[in-house]
């Protein structure tokens, strides 16, 4: 039976300032778990999203296996400071005719990997394409993180610095990985949980906030602090 | 046994002996009992030794009896080795006749079928020669050959029969091959099922099948063009006009199926089970060939390309304009834009075609599956061959159109399900009385559009179409519904005459817009109380989709995986997320409402206790009882407070306006009782009032809101205390006792109200 994830959905508090309502949500009590986030992987084709994802949730490398069709999901739970954290990993398919399935899961995520091969400069030369998007259905605030992905392969295309430039132009965390040689993947994710995490918990502390006059109703929201310091 | 240690000591007096003689006398009783116990036991025991002695003769007999009966059996045993070895050499040598049987049989039928096959040849007996050859190519024909080699030194007839047969067997093949090329370009389809049914018989399994595939594509190609052609003659005023590209696809889907299905017992009879997955190969690639050519023509006729450009420019601008403009849910108008209601009729159609490709593939899944279970025996095999069939399908041309096809889709229903809620949202209609309606016509159209939009991606039978309408739903709810509900909730409730400063500014912009009605503020107002409960019914409704839609969803998606059910799992809890926006829009709502019908109107209620002295005289004290004259006036405004808004708001809304009320009076309280001062009839009148308004809204709502009144009875008790040490029997740290909302420095603050408290009393009392 599939459980019900929250207990309590969100409890509004309520805080207002002359006109400015600010409404803050704070994501409470669940099962076994105290957060709740949902991690999107973007990117062209054959770049390794779904390796990355398979490494990390089951410490597998299969080679050799067939393209996502749509969207695939998978679920780990992490512990971060004694607390533990479950990551909801979408993993996208990189054709362009699932654009339409995979653009649908932008605006609820929490943070968005988006992966190019280093060894395959096409995949590189399409992220602007790809930020372009994400600019369009994603919420501004969720967590953007460049990952340089196969960084095992002899025939590197795209040097690191390159990579490395290109996420500080746009405001990106940046890493890179081989989810062959298991480098830097638990390090990917782990990163992003406890980012995420650090936010949901500057969003706990009430506070007024002149500036932003919406309503947010979305659980956890997180990550209007600025977030362009660098993962590592 | 005598236990009885004698102490010199003990002896030294009368009474010691005595003593010691008591103890030795009951020793002696108790060593009697045990003896006479162990007398009586005599008998039974030599009963038993006496059956024992008669038993030992008998223990003889049963020894002897037992080495018979193994020296029995060993004989027995080492017969039976010896009858089964003979047995065995038996049986061998049955088998070796047997085999030579077979190998003379052999030999005589080598010679039977080189003759037949000659005659079968010149009657054009392709059936008969093809058994012969058949019969001759089961021979192992080295061995026959050294048999009779042994059998008679020479073996030039067998030799000659081998080549003769050989021949025949090569004539027979191109005979065959090309009788059967013929009857395909005839189109005689008896003939092609006869000489099918030969290539097995000449160990040409392959190619016959390779043969009759290249023949049923043909036929598959000749039905499918023909129902094309069809299509495209069809009158747009026929009935399935508007389904009719959904309809060719699913004639061509049934044509394969039925193909399959008369076939399938051909092929499994002449060349055995497990072969149907290279049929089904063959059948794939023309069905990818045909379903093109009819998807192509269904994108011309319907304009699909068109329809996504202009949806494509749509989603650019309301993009733009989302980013640049605020949230304010009034859009600005759009150039001409397609009709939602245009495309209702294409989606249909879409979502038809995507639901028969899955029936479709699932259809030769099945069969597949089952043709390979009974053909192949081993495990390893059996999974190898169902991978193929899972990578030929993932890979055909038709899974790749589908899954273009569903993102066209998904596109389409994107644009229909946001502009019609923006339709809906525009036409926004207000029943001019709340009794009667107390939401406007907005979210029954809205719910009844995104209901509709996510039902019809059910019926595409496509978890991740469904997933990605209900992300697109939940956006659109949460996103543009919301902030539609969010600007009217913003301009506040229009309290009126009330507040003088807002009636005037409300009055001052309808006069510079030259519209002064009457009616403005009023439906100003309604419209707030409407959308209010428009926030609350969304919530209501969002829980019943997410209900009827889960299980809508099992029936239609059968064969969910545990990650699949997880998947959409997830997808729906995003309503949760709506559900949680909307209780926050209408707690917005509320304090709005609190902000400017309850707050400022409350406040005069209240101070009125300020004129009322609550230092009385028995004589006042009585007048005052009899009376009431605040709590009672109070309660009759808080009375007509209520019945204002309770037929205009739904029942949760009213409870929470209730409960807002039941805290701001409960607050105010607090403050004017702070500024009063009581004797001790002023503090039982004063508890008597409490008493009086806590019940009367207790009984307001279904809520349980007593405990916002806590601190107030609590207050109450405190001024109508008798004495001041009195507070001692109240204040107490045991369990059971009144938890207190007050704290001591509150409860001594209160008690100096009471003006015949001394205050050294008051500092006396320990908390």
């Amino acid at each position: 039976m599939p459980k019900r994830h929250f207990k309590i959905q969100g409890e509004p508090l309520l805080y207002s300032c002359y006109d400015d309502v600010v409404f803050i949500y704070i994501q409470f009590i669940m099962e076994d778990y105290k957060f709740l986030f949902k991690v999107v992987l973007v990117g062209n084709a054959g770049v390794g999203k779904t390796c990355l994802v398979r490494r990390f949730t089951q410490g597998l490398f299969p080679p050799g296996q067939g393209a996502t069709i749509g969207v695939d999901f998978m679920i780990k739970t992490v512990e971060i400071d004694g607390e533990k954290v479950k990551l909801q990993i979408w993993d996208t398919a990189g054709q362009e005719r699932f654009r339409s399935i995979t653009q649908s899961y932008y605006r609820s995520a929490h943070a968005l990997i988006l992966v190019y091969d280093i060894s395959c400069q096409p995949t590189f030369d399409c992220l602007p394409d790809w930020l372009r998007e994400i600019e369009e259905y994603a919420s501004n605030k969720v967590l953007r993180i460049l990952v340089g992905n196969k960084m095992d392969r002899e025939d590197r295309e795209i040097p690191m610095h390159v990579g490395e430039d290109f996420a500080q132009r746009h405001d990106m965390y940046f890493l890179e990985t081989s989810a062959k040689e298991a480098e830097n993947v638990e390090k990917l994710f782990m990163e992003i949980a406890a980012e995420l995490m650090e936010q949901a918990r500057s969003k706990e502390l009430p506070r007024y906030d002149t500036n932003s006059p919406t309503i947010n109703g979305r659980t956890t929201s997180i990550g209007d602090s600025n977030c362009c310091s660098k993962l590592s | 046994m005598i236990s009885i240690k004698l102490n010199p000591q003990e002896l030294g007096d009368s009474g010691g002996i005595q003593k010691v003689c008591e103890k030795i006398v009951a020793e002696e009783e108790n060593v009697t009992k045990q003896l006479e116990n162990l007398l009586s036991r005599q008998c039974h025991l030599e009963a038993k030794l006496r059956s024992v002695t008669k038993a030992l003769p008998n223990l003889q007999i049963v020894k002897s009896d037992a080495q018979h009966l193994s020296e029995m059996i060993a004989h027995t045993s080492n017969l039976a080795e010896n009858v089964s070895a003979k047995v065995r050499k038996l049986d061998d040598a049955r088998s070796r006749v047997s085999e030579c049987q077979q190998r003379v049989h052999d030999l005589l039928d080598l010679q039977l079928c080189s003759e037949g096959v000659k005659l079968a040849l010149q009657e054009e007996d392709y059936e008969k020669g093809a058994a012969h050859v058949h019969r001759f190519l089961s021979m192992d024909q080295t061995l026959l050959r050294q048999t009779a080699d042994d059998v008679q030194q020479d073996c030039t007839a067998v030799t000659n029969s081998f080549s003769l047969l050989h021949k025949a067997a090569e004539l027979l093949q191109t005979e065959v091959t090309a009788r059967f090329d013929e009857a395909v370009r005839a189109d005689d389809l008896a003939s092609v099922e006869r000489f099918f049914k030969i290539f097995p018989l000449l160990g040409l399994q392959d190619q016959g099948l390779n043969k009759f595939s290249v023949f049923l594509c043909s036929k598959l190609q000749e039905t499918a063009q023909k129902n094309l052609r069809a299509a495209l003659e069809t009158r747009s005023a026929d009935k399935r006009a508007s389904v009719l590209y959904a309809d060719t696809l699913t004639l061509l889907f049934e044509g394969i199926a039925r193909i399959i299905e008369i076939h399938q017992p051909l092929i499994e009879s002449y060349y055995g089970p497990g072969r149907l997955l290279t049929v089904a190969n063959a059948l794939q690639e023309e069905c990818d060939r045909q379903s093109k050519l009819i998807l192509n023509e269904f994108r011309k006729h319907r304009q699909l390309d068109s329809a996504l450009a202009q949806v494509a420019d749509w989603l650019r601008s309301a993009n733009s304009s989302s980013s640049s403009a605020n949230t304010s849910g009034a859009t600005t108008s759009q150039q001409s834009r397609t009709d939602p209601k245009n495309l209702d009729l294409l989606l249909g159609e879409l979502t038809i075609m995507h639901a028969r490709a899955e029936m479709y593939v699932r259809f030769i899944r099945r069969r597949v599956q089952n043709d390979v279970e009974v053909g192949v025996s081993a495990e390893v095999t059996r999974g190898l061959l169902m991978d193929k069939l899972e990578t030929m399908l993932r890979a055909s041309g038709l899974c790749h159109s589908m899954q273009a096809l569903l993102g066209n889709y998904l596109q389409l229903e994107h644009y229909f399900m946001a502009e019609s809620v923006r339709k809906a949202v525009a036409l926004d209609q207000l029943e001019e009385n709340l009794q009667i309606q107390q939401t406007s016509s907005m979210v029954d159209d809205v719910f009844f559009i995104v209901r509709k939009c996510i039902r019809r991606a059910i019926s595409s039978s496509s978890l991740d179409g469904v997933c990605a309408v209900l992300n697109n739903a939940c956006s659109l709810l949460e996103a543009d519904y919301c902030s539609v509900l969010r600007a009217q909730l913003r301009h506040g409730y229009m309290s009126g005459y009330l507040d003088l400063t807002q009636a005037y500014n409300a009055l001052q912009s309808s006069i510079q817009q030259g519209r002064l009605q009457a009616s403005d503020s009023e439906k100003a107002r309604l419209t707030f109380l409407a959308y209010l409960n428009n926030a609350d019914v969304s919530t209501e409704y969002i829980a019943t989709l997410r209900l009827s839609l889960g299980d809508e969803m099992a029936a239609a998606l059968p064969g969910m995986t545990e990650r699949d059910r997880a998947k959409l799992e997830s997808c729906l809890s995003g309503l949760g997320g709506v559900t949680a926006s909307l209780r926050a829009l209408v707690e917005y709502g509320m304090s709005q409402l609190s902000a400017s019908a309850i707050k400022p109107r409350v406040s005069p209620w209240v101070d009125a206790f300020l004129n009322v002295s609550h230092v009385l005289t028995e004589e006042e004290f009585s007048s005052y009882e009899a009376n009431e004259p605040f709590v009672r006036n109070l309660v009759a405004n808080l009375e007509s407070l209520l019945s204002s808004f309770k037929s205009s708001l739904t029942p949760t809304n009213y409870d929470t306006l209730v409960s807002i009320l039941a805290t701001e009076v409960t607050h105010q309280m607090e403050k004017v009782i702070a500024k009063s001062s009581f004797n001790r009839l002023g503090g039982l009148v004063l508890d008597k009032e409490v008493r009086v308004l806590v019940g009367y809204l207790t009984n307001a709502t279904s809520w349980s809101i007593r405990d916002k009144f806590a601190r107030l009875t609590q207050i109450a008790t405190v001024l109508n205390l008798e004495r001041a040490s009195e507070i001692s029997d109240y204040w107490s740290n045991e369990p059971g006792a009144i938890a207190w909302r007050l704290t001591p420095a509150e409860v001594r603050h209160f008690m100096t109200l009471r003006t015949d408290f001394r205050s050294e009393d008051i500092k006396r009392i320990k908390l």
